[in-house]
């Protein structure tokens, strides 16, 4: 079975180096207001926005996103 | 003359086919022939109605550190287990430099729950290097074991405390891919990752901070060997799942190596969860990637005192803190003090329906042994208190020495679960042997496949568990001569009843290092284990001081260096 006959999912992404909720808002929803593209994002991907932020002094700072993360870019499918 | 015959057997080959009446013969390790054998064994086994299988395997456990003082790996090996895959979720106890040692095992007592002073006082810390690690667990091994090499140690040896901040640089990805390598080399079965767990600190785990490309260019060496990657998914949810399986089919079929996820669980929450997620496995496979599910046999049943976190209590941040990072007297002094515990009785408030059901296992006084057996809500009820307060109360007057059970707490749907056992692109495994040794007994997962889903519910054929639990395991895992009874294959063989086999009631003993206890199930009906063709243990003898236990696949020779750093 070829990739493009893989059945819908919802879209996610991997993130890319620093990135950030406006990075990816907007690299992935671009055309929406940075405001809205971010709140949309972090209400679809509340395993990352409700996680506690990097211990004090980390690289990370207060971005919640990790490296490894998986980041959906759309809210969830209606079930067929 | 062979070394062993077992006579009269009900031979269950691995393979899948029917069952069949045969002699087994055994020369040195291997399986030397099958059939009617005239000729005499030096040793002789009568199997008269007994089922002879190969050997079970079990794919996800963490004996890393008991196999340092224990290397029958107790009691799986009891209980048909002749081989044990350590190293699961991004954790293995090597390559391990000796300043990050109390930093791993922190992160061992966070993740799988084992004793920090059954590692003070039953490790000897005398390797750094897999492959000496490697050397220090064959002395006395008994049992087979295939070892993971866990990323978030191999991003500890190559960047130190950096691994738990940030990404790493080429020069440090090329640098972890020769440190797989040599991992490899000394034996490691694979690599294992994790996209969930957190440290001692509650902080993500090293592994957590590695990018996409840094898990490829680590898959990119497994594909090298054509070894397997394990990983630890976002199990809670059902879209995340997928997307990881998205990303491991990629990686199967750009390296062409297998992986395999775990664990995946039923629940009466997620019961379209699992049937999305099995929807896409079988997308995937269709494609030729290789993304195989790890489904336990076990329902879900959680033991605690609040002496050790447990998990039972991680979506209580107050609970679980004061449980991870208390001491007893700090804890007990939590309880008794008016404000907190009003603050925890308030926030225990959203598992209001499940105290009540909860039921007192174990406590140490006198006074309260009347309470034993009995549920939390009955003992309220006597007391003329609420659950959560029976709880806190017994707690205080225990010193926190009182256990609880959380029985059935998922994972419990006999026709789902039995569904998913036996279908074809499902793993059976996902034990966690060795671990959460205060939450839940491990041990016997294998047994309660053939008594509950083979004899009392018929969900499948006794040909059909064997085979997941045996030959299944040793193709996924790429385990060479092993998962079947043939000739010319290495002879790892139980002999059980299959009217008999089960798990035993769970009983908590006092076995670990460091006058530590665990929750323990015995074998039942599991009459002789062999290892390497050595017997290793029956159910007249017990554990044969003779130890054959082998590192697989275990290539190479004892290499001295790590590439450095």
């Amino acid at each position: 079975m070829p990739a493009g006959e893989l059945s819908q999912v919802r879209k996610s992404i991997l993130p890319q180096h620093g990135d950030t909720w406006q990075s990816i808002a907007a690299r992935m929803l671009a055309g929406v207001a940075e405001a809205e593209a971010v709140s949309k994002l972090q209400s679809w991907n509340l395993h990352v926005f409700m996680r506690a932020s990097g211990a004090a002094g980390s690289v990370r700072g207060n971005n919640p996103i990790l490296p490894s993360d998986v980041i959906f870019i759309e809210p969830p499918l209606a079930k067929s | 003359m062979y070394d062993l015959v077992i006579r009269n057997g009900r031979v269950v080959d691995g393979s899948g086919m029917p069952a069949y009446n045969a002699d087994i013969a055994l020369s040195g390790n291997r399986i030397a022939k099958i059939g009617r054998i005239s000729e005499k064994g030096r040793k002789e086994i009568d199997a008269e109605g007994k089922v002879v299988s190969p050997g079970f395997i079990d794919p996800h456990t963490h004996f890393d550190a008991q196999l340092l003082w224990d290397g029958y790996a107790k009691p799986a090996l009891s209980h048909g287990v002749t081989t044990i895959v350590p190293g699961n979720c991004s954790l293995s106890l090597a390559p391990l430099r000796a300043e990050y040692r109390t930093k791993l095992v922190g992160m061992f007592n966070q993740i799988e729950e084992m004793p920090l002073k059954a590692f003070k006082e039953g490790v000897v810390w005398d390797w750094e290097t897999f492959s000496e690690y490697i050397t220090r667990i064959r002395k006395g091994l008994a049992i087979n074991v295939a070892p993971l090499v866990g990323h978030s140690v191999i991003r500890l040896w190559v960047m130190g405390d950096a691994a738990m901040e940030r990404t790493a640089t080429a020069e440090e990805i090329t640098a972890m891919q020769g440190v797989l390598r040599e991992c490899l080399d000394a034996g490691a079965i694979g690599l294992s990752t994790s996209y969930v767990d957190m440290d001692e600190k509650l902080q993500p785990v090293p592994s957590r901070y590695a990018d996409a490309g840094e898990v490829e260019a680590l898959a990119s060496v497994l594909g090298e060997y054509g070894r397997i990657l394990q990983i630890v998914p976002e199990f809670y949810d059902a879209d995340l799942t997928i997307a990881r399986l998205d990303q491991l089919a990629e990686i199967s079929l750009k390296y062409a190596i297998p992986t395999t996820f775990s664990p995946l669980f039923v629940n009466a929450d997620n019961v379209d969860a699992i049937d999305r997620v099995m929807r896409r496995v079988d997308e995937q496979f269709a494609r030729g990637a290789r993304v195989w599910p790890q489904v336990q046999t076990r329902p879900i049943d959680i033991s605690f005192c609040f002496a050790v976190p447990s998990l039972l209590f991680i979506r209580l941040p107050g609970w679980y803190r004061i449980m991870r990072f208390g001491t007893p007297d700090q804890i007990v002094a939590a309880f008794k003090d008016p404000a907190t515990r009003e603050k925890l009785v308030a926030e225990s408030a959203v598992y209001n329906a499940l105290w009540p059901n909860l039921r007192l296992r174990l406590v140490q006084t006198q006074t309260n042994q009347k309470y034993v057996g009995m549920t939390v809500g009955e003992i309220a009820a006597a007391r003329g208190t609420t659950p959560i307060d029976v709880m806190i109360d017994l707690s205080i007057e225990e010193h926190l020495d009182a256990h609880f059970l959380a029985a059935d707490m998922g994972h419990n749907s006999d026709e789902r679960v039995g569904a998913l056992l036996k279908h074809p692109r499902v793993h059976i495994g996902a034990s966690d042997g060795g671990a959460h040794i205060l939450s839940f007994s491990t041990y016997g997962d294998t047994g309660f496949l053939f008594a509950h889903y083979v004899r009392e519910l018929n969900a499948m054929s006794i040909e059909s568990a064997v085979k997941k639990i045996t030959s299944e395991t040793a193709a996924i895992w790429g385990i060479p001569d092993r998962g079947l009874l043939q000739q010319g294959y290495i002879a790892d063989i139980v002999i059980f009843d299959p009217q008999t086999i089960n798990r035993g009631e769970e009983k908590y003993v006092q076995d670990v290092p460091g006058d530590g206890s665990r929750y323990v199930r015995d074998a039942m009906g599991v009459d002789t284990v062999i290892v390497s063709g050595g017997v290793a243990w029956t159910a007249v003898a017990g554990y044969n001081a003779e130890t054959r236990g082998e590192v697989l696949p275990g290539q190479t020779q004892d290499a001295r260096q790590m590439v450095p750093a």
